[in-house]
């Protein structure tokens, strides 16, 4: 009597233990797979590099002309001088952390918030700045125009 | 699905005789005893290590280990790869984690004198192991380059230093030079991840094939008591489904850590900075760190950090030979002197670790 | 035979005066003898206040001034030093004027002392060309014989003088480019045009001349940070007249100048994180032709350091407005001392704001209308920015590494700092150009911000996912563990049974 009551439960109750069993471990499983798929999926900024930053191609710049770049988190003023040379100055103003800008008429780095200037050394050559503009070193690798911090 | 399944089965048998092996496990039992916990805590060792391959498989991926990039490529991962912050903090408190699983698994061998004979191997390869999870702690701290890893290295390979005639070298050694450099980055960048995981894994073969075989050791008192009167539960697979649940249990920790407390950056770190305030070693480091601290700077005619340095060598060698010369377990009787020390030992560490944290 | 005869005279003179009148005893020999020789130099100490106190030549020049015989007075045995030159006279001189105990106990005098340690410590202390002696000695300015006091009209150092004194040789192009090829000789012509000039030259000897600023015997190089005209001391050298209402009182105009100042965005720079940078009074007013700015120079002095501003202002219609007018043209919206950091408040049509005060009147009028919206603009920008820093701050609060955006928050600062130059323009067209690009770069942080706080979420619920797939597999593995149990108890004793 008792064996037949029970016979036909178990089977129905293991069943659903099974299900619950696969369930949780389909759902485990996903949660430990879908981490670690996205992870593996290159992100799309692509690898960390502060250390030098690809501006561009050496024709992108116009000769007597300047171009903010992105460094890292810092803005970079990259120059092309009047004599085909190319500079990169860090473009945060040494007075109130403005962004400077190379003005072609005047052929100087300026500050438009208190009119400071800075040579194409990036000397402080007039108005409020009190120092010069750190310089990053410009490299040219064939047609590819890279900055990178000066050692 | 079943029916295909045995075929696979049939066919790998046909080849390999997993039926010995099916038979082995199936004929393997573990003692069930008031003691019992503690066998577990081997197996969570095993799996905080596999969690530790496999994250820093991951983590090789995008880390980049030198003194430029190293910082960068962290914060990188952790900000701009997808769930890279979790895989980071994982392997971080994993690690923790797994030094404290080691030492309780250390530590329970110990008091129910698992290590007696015929056991000396399992303890002498968990021993090793374990120095080998402190170095792999004292140099993965040092990877993601940051100020406080910096100059707990620096002060670290520095106790290394002042041991005499050997100290210097072994520092130069450690250091790839004079200093804490970029070539010490990469120097516990292949210790890390090449030369420990190697050594690591032969070990652990040796030892679990050493558990497989020999079997669970049961505590002194229970086996001179005539044994845990047949009490058992098959190895496979009731005690590796217990195992396995403990496993969640662990990973579900792992994750609710990660994301609650996600494992810190610091600033990076800079030669030329003054050394910032509260440098301190990893927790695991910090009884030896807080005792050298107290010895006098000058004891008889030896330096103190000299003396302390050798003071911790030779305990931690009289504690790795523990089965060689406690002949009374051996002999299967009871040894008092045993336990004393080993709860003396746990006190003390425990004791200076919260003194190091309070100071 | 003469001289002979007038020497006896003289010491006869002398001796019978000397036992008589301590005041006629002053009249010794060096100076009757100087006298008749008609040396100018005896002429001058005549008027020597020195003289007038009683000392005579040889209390500088040495030598015995009873001694009727020249050779006697004039001795070198007896102690007679003869001409001093350059570095002498500043040692004689000071062998009184710096000894307290001296001045004080000896002559009963009020004047300073110590004039020898401030003239050390002073850029005329240098070596002079000829490498023998200090540029300038006491003479230099206050003459050799015939020194007088300081308020005395004929003094080279009476008020009214100092400017021709001091152009002796800084007015000399040749001279002073012996020291400094670059300095320039122009100072007494630029004063002789600024209002202190102005007066000085009427006789108003109240006003600053050059002492005044650069100090006396301590004049430093204006380069010199202990300088009075150093950078961040102007102001309090200029305050110490103008801000005194007393003194000041009578000129008509304010003593305020410096209380205001220091309270103005520039005076804060200046005199709080002394950003030497930042316009001292003499940066607006000139120095050596201190002056007011007029109305037509407002613009232009301002537009020193703010350019740009002062460009768009001038191309602005606001321009010929305010010249018909006779508007200042900065300040008569930003004030002139006390210029506190330009917020959007100043814009609009509120009461506080200044362009009400021309256009508040009709709401229908083109000038009320951009004010109104030139001002919505503004508002709006405002609000992204601070939206956006909103954001950043939660984002980081809650633990997410957000430097990208917080990099991005620097555009929009700068796109703020764009837009109130653009203000100037008063046109609304460009206005709008440059506030609806600094929205969008504030957008981007401002989003950017927004993910990191969702990703923050996502973890969250990730992890509640995570942990009830792990509970549920956990719960259902553990029954299935006892459910295995059972069955194997239950097998075991059913084959032992």
């Amino acid at each position: 009597m008792e064996n037949r009551t029970e016979q036909p439960a178990q089977p129905r109750k293991r069943e659903l233990l099974m299900w619950i069993l696969s369930g949780g471990l389909f759902g485990m499983a996903a949660s430990i797979l879908y981490p670690l798929f996205a992870y593996l999926k290159p992100p799309r900024l692509g690898e960390v590099e502060t250390s030098s930053v690809k501006a561009g191609k050496v024709d992108d710049f116009q000769v007597d002309s300047g171009q903010i770049i992105k460094f890292g988190t810092k803005p970079v003023l990259l120059v092309r001088t009047p004599n085909d040379e190319f500079r990169a100055f860090s473009a945060v103003c040494t007075h109130l952390d403005c962004t400077v800008q190379y003005r072609r008429e005047k052929g100087v780095i300026w500050c438009a918030c208190h009119n400071g200037t800075y040579d194409l050394t990036g000397r402080n050559i007039g108005g409020p700045p009190p120092r010069p503009l750190d310089e990053f070193r410009v490299v040219i690798q064939g047609e590819e125009v890279l900055i990178s911090k000066k050692a | 699905m079943k029916k295909r399944l045995n075929i696979l089965y049939e066919w790998v048998n046909d080849r390999v005789h997993l039926e010995d092996l099916v038979e082995f496990l199936g004929k393997k039992y573990v003692p069930v005893h008031s003691h019992s916990v503690w066998y577990y805590f081997g197996g969570v060792s095993l799996f905080l290590f596999i969690i530790q391959v496999v994250t820093g498989i991951l983590l090789l991926l995008y880390y980049k280990g030198s003194e430029e990039l190293a910082f960068e490529s962290i914060k990188f991962i952790m900000s701009k790869v997808a769930f890279g912050w979790l895989i980071r903090s994982v392997h971080s408190w994993a690690a923790n984690l797994f030094v404290l699983a080691a030492m309780i698994h250390m530590f329970s061998v110990y008091f129910t004198k698992a290590y007696r004979k015929p056991r000396e191997i399992t303890w002498l390869t968990g021993m090793l192991m374990f120095f080998l999870v402190l170095g792999f702690g004292f140099s993965g701290y040092l990877l993601p380059w940051n100020e406080l890893a910096f100059f707990a290295t620096k002060v670290g390979t520095d106790i290394a230093g002042v041991i005499p005639v050997i100290g210097k070298p072994i520092m130069v050694f450690l250091r790839g030079g004079e200093d804490v450099t970029g070539a010490t980055l990469s120097r516990f960048f292949g210790f890390h991840v090449a030369v420990f995981p190697g050594i690591f894994t032969v070990l652990l073969g040796i030892h679990l094939i050493l558990v497989q075989r020999q079997g669970m050791s049961e505590p002194l008192h229970i086996e001179r008591g005539g044994g845990s009167g047949g009490k058992t539960m098959p190895f496979f697979p009731n005690f590796l489904l217990r195992d396995l649940l403990l496993w969640l249990i662990v990973l579900n920790l792992l994750a609710i850590l990660a994301v609650f407390f996600p494992w810190e950056l610091g600033q990076k770190a800079d030669a030329f900075a003054p050394a910032p305030a509260g440098i301190k070693p990893e927790w695991y480091f910090m009884f030896m760190f807080q005792t050298l601290k107290y010895i006098p700077a000058k004891l008889w005619i030896i330096d103190g950090e000299v003396f302390g340095i050798m003071l911790f060598s030779i305990a931690g060698l009289l504690w790795t030979l523990v089965p060689f010369w406690d002949a009374k377990s051996a002999r299967g009787e009871k040894s008092r002197r045993i336990i004393y020390i080993g709860i003396f030992v746990v006190m003390y560490i425990i004791a200076l670790t919260i003194l190091g944290w309070l100071s | 035979m003469n001289g002979r005869y007038r020497g006896f005279l003289t010491t006869f003179v002398l001796i019978f005066l000397l036992h008589c009148s301590p005041a006629l005893r002053a009249q010794d020999g060096c100076l009757t003898c100087h006298q008749t020789m008609e040396d100018p130099r005896a002429a001058l100490f005549l008027k020597d206040v020195h003289k007038a106190k009683g000392f005579s030549c040889a209390d500088c020049h040495g030598g015995n001034r009873n001694a009727e015989d020249m050779e006697t007075a004039m001795d070198p045995d007896a102690g007679f030093r003869g001409v001093p030159s350059g570095d002498e006279i500043t040692e004689m001189c000071s062998t009184c004027h710096s000894d307290g105990s001296a001045m004080v106990k000896t002559y009963n005098s009020i004047l300073p002392w110590g004039q020898k340690a401030l003239l050390e410590a002073s850029v005329h202390n240098k070596l002079a060309s000829n490498g023998k002696e200090r540029i300038v000695n006491c003479a230099t300015c206050h003459n050799a014989h015939g020194i007088l006091p300081v308020e005395n009209p004929a003094s080279p150092v009476y008020p009214l003088n100092v400017t021709k004194t001091c152009g002796k040789c800084h007015s000399d192009a040749s001279y002073m480019r012996i020291y400094n090829p670059t300095i320039a000789v122009d100072q007494v012509d630029k004063y002789r045009t600024s209002v202190h000039g102005k007066k000085n030259a009427s006789g108003d000897r109240k006003v600053a001349e050059c002492a005044s600023c650069h100090g006396s015997h301590e004049i430093r190089s204006a380069k010199d940070v202990k300088s009075r005209v150093y950078p961040t001391n102007v102001p309090e050298t200029c305050s110490s007249c103008h801000s005194n209402p007393e003194y000041m009182a009578g000129y008509g105009i304010e003593s305020d100048q410096f209380e205001k100042y220091s309270k103005s965005v520039h005076g804060k720079a200046l005199l709080e994180k002394n950003d030497i940078g930042a316009p001292a009074c003499n940066d607006c007013h000139g120095n050596h032709a201190a002056t007011p700015p007029g109305v037509a120079s407002v613009s232009n002095v301002c537009g020193t350091c703010h350019a740009l501003n002062a460009d768009l202002f001038a191309q602005s219609p606001h321009k010929e407005a305010f010249d018909e007018a006779d508007l200042p043209e900065c300040e008569t919206c930003h004030g002139n001392h006390e210029i506190v950091s330009a917020s959007e408040k100043l814009l609009g049509v509120s009461d506080e704001a200044v362009c009400s005060w021309c256009h508040g009147g009709d709401p229908e009028s083109k000038g009320y209308k951009t004010a109104a919206s030139m001002r919505l603009l503004a508002d709006s920008m405002d609000r992204a920015e601070r939206r956006a820093i909103g954001l950043v701050e939660d984002a980081e609060q809650k633990g997410m590494e957000i430097s990208d955006a917080k990099f991005k928050l620097r555009d929009a600062r700068q796109a703020i700092l764009q837009s109130r130059t653009m203000v100037h323009s008063f046109d609304e067209e460009r206005f709008r150009e440059v506030i609806t690009a600094g929205i969008a770069v504030t957008a981007v942080a401002g989003s950017e911000a927004n993910e990191a706080i969702d990703e923050y979420y996502f973890r969250r619920w990730g992890l509640v996912f995570a942990t009830s797939m792990l509970i549920l597999l956990s719960i259902s593995l553990y029954v299935y563990i006892r459910k295995l149990e059972k069955r194997k108890e239950t097998g075991t004793r059913n084959s032992a049974g």
